[in-house]
Order: C-alpha cells, then structure tokens, then sequence
C-alpha cells in the first residue's frame, strides 16, 4: 500500500512538471527556437520540485538549458520571451548585468489572478538559461508582501536546490 | 538617505508585480545610455491596476494594514531605474543634472537635497503638486558608483507614508523629519536647497 502511495506520488509529482501550462511550454519552445539549443532532461525533476517548493507555491515547472551558443542581450531575450506571453502576463523585474564577455538577463513576469498570483521567472546567461514557473497562493503572497525580500530569497535558493 | 531609496524599492516590491505598457519612467537620452557602460541595471516597473491588485491583500483589520492599502489603492505606479557600475566616475554630473532638470518648478518642488563631499552620495527628492496635492514623488540618489532613480506616481499622503515604516519589511520612518504638508515643503525648498 505504501508503495502505491509513493508510485501515486512520483505520478502526480511528475504530471505537475510535465504538464505545464501553454505560456510554459510556449516560452521553453521560443528560447529554444531563438537560441538553437534544447532544454535538459532532468530524471525525477517533478519529485524533486515537489519536495523543494516552499509553502504557499504550487505548479512549479522548470527548464533549464545549457550550450546557448548565441550571444543574447537583454532587448533580444525580452523580445523572445513577450512573444509568448499573452497580455495578462505583466514585467515586474528586469536586470541586466554586464559579464566580461556577454551580459545576464533576468525578467520576472507577474499573472495575478483573482486570489492566486502567477510568476515567470527567466534566466538567461551567456551558456545558460533557466526558466521558472509557480503559483502563490494568498498565504504566499501576504508573506511576499510582509517580508519581500526574504521571500525572494527563499524562491531562488529553493529553484536552485531543485536545479541540483 | 540611502534608507530613504530602499525604502522607495521596498514600497515598489511590496506592491508585488507591476506592469509596463502604460506609463514607463522617462529618462534622458544620456542617462538612458548608462545602461551600456552600468555593470548591473535593474528596472521595476508597477502600475495602479497591479498596485489596487495588491492591496486587496492587506487586511481590513489591521490598522497598519488598512492604511498601507489606502496609499497603495490611490497610486498610479511606481517605477525604479537603477544603474551600479564598477569604478567611480562612470557618470558625470551633468548627465544627473540633464536628469533633476526634468523635475522644475512650478510642477516639481525639490524638498530634499543632500550632498555629501566625502562619500560623493548626493540624493534630492522631488514632490509634485496637483491642486495644493502631492501628485508623486522622485528621488534620485547619485552614489559614486550608483545611480538610482525611484518615481512613486500618484496622490500620496506623507503621513500615511511614514504608517508603513515597520511593515513589509520598510524600516522605520521617523514622522518629525518628514515634511507634514507639501505646501510646507514647498517653503522650506524654497529658503535652502541643501539640507
């Protein structure tokens, strides 16, 4: 029984990352296409995102690449990423940084919806990107709201322990 | 000062996420070209819609929080611009003059200056008036290897203001040196710049 237990959650664990939402898949498939590289298979990546989520976050999915050959600058990643996003997905952050031979971008996107809140959240260094999809539910977002920095934070040590 | 710009980034980050299409900060060309030479620039940008968004999660209960919804509700956006670069001197102070400029009299009153000589840090703050109102809010703090830009749009109640110190992680604003009244603020601009 408790095998079935374990298998149910593996299942169910592995649907919340594969399945995905269309702006997703749609945003995994422009960088893919702009930046002639495929995203990584990582094995059990739904069970390690269900563990590693923090509370008040659910449906994370990520995708991490690796190989971008082609030089990206901020306007250009933007550019890709608003393609496939529809109107109710709003930029909150943008950050560029300037490394010594290309520069790193990072956009956050920001869905609200009635008492939940969508977040995008997407990467892109000079051999690398990563995208980052959740929901906040209202427990999440009063806590993002009493302590914002501590809750960014936590988001990003939490993603990048599930990246591990 | 420098709490003053945090706390400007905080009250943005606060209001969670934001949105662009509608009224962006402005800058000067030259200052806009900073981008190119900054070795990080960040870019928030909030507007009311997601601002009222927000708000709804602040409890109705709690005084603290009720006030913080009201300031938040009547906002129209907030917008941060900010520039780190590596070695001092990236920018000149004629780029940041190009960009207080924008800010004159008789929409934008300049109701804190501060100049540092040691540090280099010298950060002024901007209230717009609308009918005897505070309309918005501007602070620009030029550090030496720094460049920040903070543009709160919007009616704004300085009293209301210093109720969120202590909240969302904004620390806590001491009411006696904040102006109590922008007509007020106005006069005392007006006698000193330099604070």
């Amino acid at each position: 029984m408790k095998s079935l237990r374990v298998l149910t959650l593996l299942l169910c664990a592995s649907t919340v990352a594969a399945a995905g939402d269309h702006e997703f898949r749609s945003v995994v498939h422009s960088i893919e296409s702009a930046y002639n590289v495929h995203h990584m298979h990582l094995p059990l990546l739904g069970v390690a995102l269900f563990f590693a989520r923090p509370a008040g976050v659910g449906g994370l999915k990520l995708a991490v690449f690796e190989g971008l050959k082609t030089p990206t600058d901020t306007a250009d990643v933007t550019r890709v990423i608003e393609s496939s996003l529809g109107p109710e997905w709003h930029l909150f952050v943008k950050v560029r940084s300037k490394g010594e031979t290309a520069g790193e971008t990072t956009l956050i996107y920001a869905s609200p919806a009635g008492t939940h809140m969508r977040m995008l959240i997407v990467n892109v260094e000079p051999s690398e990107a990563t995208v980052v999809e959740f929901n906040l539910n209202d427990r999440a977002i009063k806590k993002w709201m009493k302590e914002p920095g501590e809750e960014a934070d936590n988001h990003s040590t939490h993603s990048h322990r599930a990246e591990q | 000062m420098r709490t003053t710009v945090r706390s400007g980034i905080v009250i943005l980050l606060l209001g969670l996420p934001p949105f662009l299409r509608t009224q962006a900060m402005q800058l000067p060309p030259d200052v806009e070209k900073l981008s190119a030479i900054a070795k990080e620039t960040v870019e928030v940008k909030m507007d009311g819609p997601m601002l009222r968004w927000a708000s709804k999660f602040l409890s109705a209960e709690d005084p603290d929080e009720r006030k913080a919804a009201k300031l938040i509700t009547n906002l129209k956006g907030i917008y941060v611009r900010s520039f780190e670069f590596d070695k001092e001197g990236a920018y000149t102070s004629a780029e940041v003059e190009e960009l207080r400029a924008q800010f004159r009299p008789p929409v934008w009153s300049r109701v804190v200056g501060v100049r540092s000589q040691r540090e280099g840090d010298n950060v002024d703050v901007f209230f717009k008036l609308e009918d005897e109102q505070m309309a918005g809010i501007v602070v620009i703090a030029a550090e030496a290897k720094e460049l920040t830009v903070v543009n709160i749009v919007g009616p704004i109640d300085v009293d209301q203001l210093s109720d969120l110190g202590g909240e969302f992680g904004i620390p806590k604003l001491n009411a006696k040196t904040l102006p109590k009244s922008p007509i007020k603020s106005v006069a005392k601009a007006d006698k000193g710049d330099q604070k």
